[in-house]
């Protein structure tokens, strides 16, 4: 609704109508049908990461002197306790500032194919994942040599480092270490895996049934497939906008200032969030975003990119219409049983709580003067 | 260009043989400050001047919106911060001593370093430096177009349709070319001026003084008293700087973004001042001479702060100045008298005015608004 109100007279509209028609047009996708159907999958067995990386990254993670003025860490957003997120609709990001999309979860941030919302970064990275929280303005906005700085004037991680390589702190690889831990965070013991892996009984009849919908009626499986339950591609389902965006200046700044540094043509006019376009300038990309996946949603509400759902009811029923304006998606026509179930299976990729204590950060301690 | 040359060749000689007292009629004297020079791109009108004036003051133009350029330059500490060393952004501490802005519109080079060539570019250098404001220029342009006062404001100075982060630097400097000494309220510009009386006795001995036995004006001369050029007089490191985590981390943040080698970097026990600039060896431990106005209202002195009265300012040069990297022959013990160091310090005051220039924080443009539809 508020779309429409916003979008009034902005060009915006044509670009929407413009994307949806050719993807009506187009259908969803033939490509996945010429492919082998494609399906869900278990977590993929991973090999374990460098130990004292790891060891070092938990400790960056929890540390707040990552950030500009030392008032947040990586884990200010990506709380354990919050299933890696916020548990916001929209993060808070960095001091005296405000975000404009979700905080989603980092956990099997490993298996993402894409990272960010409009899929600006190449899962295959997690180093420069992590180097763009931590220098960018809006999130932690923390100068990287400076950064290093403080590192080496803390003794325990001089050591720390020291039993991963013979070298210095340094601050390009201060990011890779955090990406280390982060691949550690994966999703383990979910029923659905177990169910997959041949335990009949792992998962309720009921479930069962909302499986069946996911591959078949709700056709859920087009976009979220794989271990995930992510294409790894950017789509439009027309999600409604987030009033807050627009309502709060603080956050209509972050988004605009994103579309000024990303070259956007014409980002003062923006209203909205136009998603991957703001990166690829691709008018077809209007309003697309990153699949999400469905690993953990048991602890990752709210949901979508600007989390405007707050449960996954809201979600389910979303889709049952076809998504939002401009989406590529078509109505499913389920009944409130089938919801049910679809909403049960759903339930059944997460896995247990991914727990992880907070080490403690070490004081400061002055190295030795003149010996850098 | 002449004075230039001539203090060139007086300096060489003076570092051999001729004491400094016999060269100090060849040195530009200290006289009033001309009209302050403003740049042709960047001309003084009112309009630009309030503009620039609110946003010194506004809090937005900072990474996390609390690090306005007042922080560091409050009118009532003589336009700096009153401490031996800039308190930085939350979360850091600097290591070098926050300037005045009064008179700084005389200076060709700007920060202890000379490391900025104008006003205009040492507001975006402090703004966005991570030590300081650590403002991200594009997020800061940003926010300035949510207040639609300032909108307006910069629409009806630069023409703009947004503000531009430029065209806020350009304001500000316009503002701080402002910050200057009033020539009549300064006991010595009004003595240069005709005024008899205008400084007593003990101030006219130090006045002699200072061109003579104290040689000061060899490198304090001109109408800033500042040569503008860069010296290492040995300035002792200011107390904790060898001990406090948070300094050691500043100030080596300083030699690794400003690309010292490596074993420069690694082995570093002092502020390199202008060998950052430059790189070049004979650098190392030069500071820009500061000016002498004002003085009355800018303690603490030095580039690190380490002095807190003109008392030990005085008393380090009459020792010869400290224990250098790159000395220059220019400084020798002086063999002040107590009585003449009174009146070297009286004098020195006679530079600042009777009263300080302080300003009132001004009333801010509100709160961000939301941003109307965009224009058809």
């Amino acid at each position: 609704m508020f779309r429409r109100d916003f979008l009034a007279g902005a060009q915006f509209v044509v670009t929407l109508a413009l994307a949806a028609a050719l993807t009506t047009a187009v259908g969803l996708l033939p490509s996945h049908a010429a492919e082998s159907l494609p399906d869900l999958a278990p977590m993929p067995e991973t090999k374990p990461g460098n130990p004292a990386m790891i060891a070092l990254g938990r400790y960056f993670f929890f540390d707040y002197r990552l950030s500009g003025d030392r008032s947040l860490s990586c884990a200010s957003c990506h709380d354990p306790r919050k299933g890696w997120g916020d548990a916001q609709a929209l993060s808070t990001g960095y001091s005296s500032m405000e975000y404009f999309r979700n905080t989603p979860t980092v956990v099997n941030a490993r298996h993402r194919r894409r990272f960010m919302w409009d899929g600006r970064l190449d899962g295959a990275d997690a180093g420069t994942l992590v180097r763009d929280m931590i220098t960018e303005t809006h999130f932690m906005n923390m100068d990287s040599r400076l950064m290093q700085e403080r590192l080496k004037q803390i003794p325990e991680y001089e050591a720390l480092w020291k039993q991963w390589r013979n070298d210095d702190i340094n601050g390009m690889r201060v990011y890779n270490v955090i990406g280390e831990f982060i691949r550690t965070l994966e999703t383990t013991n979910a029923p659905f895996d177990r169910f997959v892996r041949g335990d009949a009984a792992a998962i309720s009849e009921e479930a069962k049934a909302g499986y069946a919908l996911f591959k078949g009626k709700a056709r859920c499986v087009s976009c979220h497939d794989g271990p995930l339950g992510a294409d790894g591609k950017l789509h439009n389902t027309g999600v409604p906008e987030h009033p807050d965006v627009l309502r709060n200046p603080l956050r209509t700044i972050t988004m605009l200032r994103h579309y000024a540094t990303s070259g956007m043509p014409n980002y003062m006019r923006a209203r909205v969030d136009v998603g991957a376009y703001a990166i690829t300038k691709d008018r077809r990309d209007t309003g697309k975003f990153n699949t999400a996946q469905l690993r953990d949603l048991k602890y990752t509400a709210p949901y979508m990119h600007n989390g405007v759902f707050r449960t996954l009811n809201e979600v389910i029923d979303f889709y049952d219409r076809g998504g939002g304006a401009g989406s590529e998606l078509k109505p499913l026509g389920l009944d409130a049983g089938e919801k049910r179930a679809l909403r049960e299976f759903l339930l059944t990729l997460s896995g247990d709580p991914v727990i992880v204590k907070d080490p403690g950060q070490p004081e400061f301690a002055v190295r030795t003067f003149g010996r850098n | 260009m002449q004075w230039r040359r001539m203090l060139a060749s007086c300096a060489i000689v003076a570092a051999t043989t001729v004491p400094p007292a016999l060269c100090a009629a060849t040195y530009p004297a200290l006289a009033p400050l001309p009209p302050v020079p403003v740049p042709r791109d960047n001309p003084q009108t009112p309009a630009k001047i309030e503009l620039g004036r609110l946003l010194f003051w506004d809090y937005r133009l900072s990474g996390d919106s609390s690090m306005p350029c007042a922080v560091c330059h409050l009118p009532d500490r003589g336009w700096g911060d009153g401490a031996p060393l800039s308190r930085g952004y939350p979360g850091t501490k600097h290591w070098r001593n926050s300037q005045t802005v009064l008179n700084s519109a005389y200076y060709n080079k700007l920060f202890w370093d000379g490391s900025v060539t104008s006003l205009e570019t040492q507001a975006p250098a402090a703004a966005e430096g991570s030590v300081a404001g650590n403002g991200d220029s594009s997020v800061m342009e940003m926010r300035l177009r949510f207040v639609p006062e300032y909108v307006e404001g910069f629409k009806a100075v630069f023409g703009t349709d947004w503000p531009r982060i430029n065209d806020a630097w350009r304001a500000i400097a316009a503002y701080e070319r402002t910050i200057v000494s009033d020539a009549r309220k300064v006991p010595f510009d009004r003595h240069m001026n005709g005024e008899a009386r205008a400084l007593n006795a003990a101030q006219l001995a130090g006045m002699k003084l200072f061109y003579g036995k104290a040689g000061c004006i060899q490198c304090h001369n001109g109408p800033l008293a500042s040569d503008q050029k860069y010296y290492d007089t040995g300035v002792p490191d200011h107390p904790g700087f060898q001990d406090d985590p948070l300094l050691q981390i500043t100030h080596r943040w300083q030699h690794y973004q400003r690309g010292v080698p490596e074993a420069m970097y690694r082995g570093a026990t002092r502020d390199y001042g202008l060998y950052y600039q430059t790189k070049n060896p004979k650098d190392i431990g030069k500071f820009r001479t500061p000016s002498l106005r004002e003085l009355k209202y800018t303690a603490p002195y030095m580039h690190n702060g380490v002095f807190t009265t003109l008392q030990q300012v005085v008393d380090f040069y009459d020792a010869g100045g400290g224990k250098a990297f790159n000395g220059t022959a220019l400084l020798k013990p002086l063999k002040l008298t107590a009585d003449e160091k009174q009146q070297l310090v009286a004098f020195l005051e006679a530079l600042s005015m009777t009263e300080p220039l302080v300003e009132e924080k001004p009333r801010l443009p509100g709160g961000y608004r939301p941003l109307p539809p965009p224009a058809q």
